[in-house]
């Protein structure tokens, strides 16, 4: 199966004491439990990491942003938390009652956080192709961050949340939209003048529109060429 | 031969109290002090030069294991050597090995968190002095009647070795408690007794054998290769913190295992100032005896696998969070369903769901409906 995959990382873990690893431990999964109450339980799979953990998100590239996001904020009460986000493959295993899930989906999310450093979170390129898929534009959220090569000398290229990122296109998109209607426009008047046996195009206005208000016919005799 | 001569050194012999690889252990009078030792014998090399060598050494190495005084150790008070035998005088100690009690009747997890607690605080002593085991196991620790832990054999494992990896190429000891970085031949330090230690707890834990194989390749191969089942999955009530204990305690990766012994005491007798709170509370709920039925069915939660750290990508399904509904829908969707990758957005899509691109689409059109008017008209 294919699925988005969230790997919360708490940072230097293994370093730690053991009693603030519990802590730790104890408290990503209060955060998880209140993040991953957001997506429908039938979407969502939890998994236990050594040093974190992992949400796969079902279908909803958008939600496992939004958890990742969010999760991320628990930093600031004293959860050294970083995130990976990738879009993957991913493999059920083992019996019933002892299931557990594995795959590239989930190494590329592990090997992302582990590169992402603290309160940082940083995708994939799939992940963010996943988002495009399910929300045209809404990718563009996550700029380009780099890359970086992971111990199994894959090199990935990453991306991270930036804030300004869609204004900064809408606003691209705007200017793009001006250009192209001052260049069409313009592009027609210069078409017609220089085809000599027509009439300007203001002058065949007026001759064809008599009543246009006198103020106007005389501003078009002056502007015209 | 020592029977027959009835004293070694100045000691006189009293009797055996076990027979080793390297030797005899005898029980032993000394007649300066008029005090009873143990007196460890040591076969020495036939030949001349490597029984001077090997003397040197074991000399060595008693005399940096004398200068440890501690009470979780064995104090060694004497050596020296006698019609080609070597001996150690040490501290008789009244009481089991560990291995002796494991087999016999296994250890509560408080007595074995005690017990790794007391034997990390006697290695970060001989630590902090230089001085590294290298053979920690349940043989050479020591139980005296009152609950006290002391370790033995300080600096014998080396000297043993040093000697077989000379005359052999291999290496000797035993490998079931030895380090990834000991078993493979690598130098070792600290860290490598407290890899030991974490086998050592995590078979007084669980009353299983953590590294076993048929023979030396087998054992490298688990002890280099193979992760633990943590403690809490085969004995589900301990407290989930001696699961991070043991963990950290085996990786084997020595620059993320303990660095120091006395780490690990610490955060061991906080998982004993827990199992403690426990049995209080235990005790006094059987003070408030009441009785309640136990569900046959309920299945104790599973801990995660310590594989799925690191190198592994298997992750367990977490406890904490019930995940029953997505395997559901997981077993009841297509395989195509599940396999769907993400399509790339063609332009026509990215027109009709994306704001920004239909906004320019919407002013190219218009731009060129106005161009086509203006040279029309």
């Amino acid at each position: 199966m294919v699925a988005s995959v969230v790997f919360l990382k708490i940072g230097e873990f293994a370093r730690r004491p053991a009693s603030e690893q519990a802590r730790l431990r104890a408290q990503l999964e209060a955060v998880i439990a209140v993040t991953a109450a957001e997506l429908p339980p039938a979407g969502r799979v939890v998994l236990e990491a050594s040093d974190g953990a992992a949400v796969v998100v079902f279908r909803d590239p958008i939600g496992a942003l939004r958890l990742a996001e969010r999760a991320l904020t628990a930093g600031a009460a004293g959860l050294p938390l970083c995130a990976g986000l990738n879009h993957g493959a991913l493999q059920l295993t083992g019996n019933k009652g002892a299931e557990a899930m594995t795959g590239d989906g989930i190494a590329v999310a592990a090997s992302v956080a582990e590169f992402a450093g603290s309160s940082r979170l940083l995708a994939s390129r799939a992940f963010r192709e996943a988002l495009a898929d399910a929300a045209p534009g809404r990718e563009a959220s996550l700029a380009r961050a780099g890359t970086f090569t992971d111990a199994g000398l894959r090199t990935h290229e990453l991306f991270a949340p930036d804030g300004r990122a869609l204004r900064r296109r809408q606003m691209r998109y705007s200017l793009a939209g001006i250009v192209l209607v001052a260049a069409f426009i313009g592009a027609g008047i210069g078409w017609r003048a220089l085809d000599g046996e027509r009439k300007p195009f203001g002058s065949a206005m007026i001759a064809k529109y008599p009543e246009v208000p006198a103020y106007l016919r005389e501003l078009v005799q002056r502007v015209s060429y | 031969m020592a029977k027959k001569a009835a004293k070694i050194g100045r000691y006189k012999i009293l009797g055996e109290l076990g027979r080793g690889a390297m030797g005899i252990v005898y029980k032993a009078s000394d007649p300066n002090l008029d005090r009873v030792v143990a007196l460890k014998t040591i076969l020495l090399e036939p030949d001349a030069e490597g029984r001077d060598e090997y003397h040197k050494r074991f000399i060595l190495e008693a005399k940096a294991a004398g200068k440890l005084n501690h009470p979780n150790i064995v104090t060694t008070f004497d050596c020296g050597d006698h019609d080609g035998v070597a001996y150690l005088a040490m501290e008789l100690v009244e009481g089991t090995d560990l291995r002796t009690r494991i087999t016999s009747e296994g250890a509560t997890a408080l007595e074995a968190v005690e017990i790794a607690r007391q034997v990390a605080e006697g290695l970060a002593y001989a630590h902090d002095r230089g001085i590294v085991h290298r053979d920690i196991k349940p043989a050479n620790i020591m139980l005296t009647g009152q609950g006290q832990a002391k370790i033995m054999d300080f600096g014998l494992a080396r000297v043993r070795m040093a000697d077989h990896k000379t005359s052999t190429g291999m290496v000797l000891g035993t490998p079931r408690y030895m380090s990834p970085e000991q078993i493979s031949g690598q130098p070792v330090d600290a860290r490598s007794d407290i890899f030991s230690l974490g086998i050592v707890l995590y078979e007084m834990l669980t009353g299983t054998r953590l590294f076993s194989g048929e023979d030396i390749h087998q054992v490298t191969h688990s002890i280099t290769q193979v992760e633990h089942v943590p403690p809490t999955r085969t004995v589900p009530g301990l407290p989930a913190m001696l699961d991070f204990v043991v963990a950290r305690a085996l990786k084997k990766e020595p620059a993320v295992r303990y660095q120091t012994a006395h780490e690990l005491a610490a955060d061991l007798s906080t998982c004993l100032a827990e199992l403690r709170s426990r049995e209080h509370a235990s005790e006094a709920s059987a003070d408030a005896s009441k009785t309640v039925k136990l569900d046959a069915l309920a299945k104790a939660p599973e801990a995660p696998l310590a594989r799925a750290i690191a190198v592994d990508t298997r992750l367990p399904l977490a406890r904490f969070l019930d995940s029953s509904a997505a395997l559901k829908s997981i077993r009841a969707a297509s395989r195509a369903e599940l396999a769907r990758a993400p399509r790339p957005v063609g332009w026509l899509r990215r027109i009709s769901s994306d704001a920004a691109p239909r906004q320019l689409f919407l002013l190219a059109l218009f731009a060129g409906i106005a161009s086509a008017f203006v040279v029309l008209a």
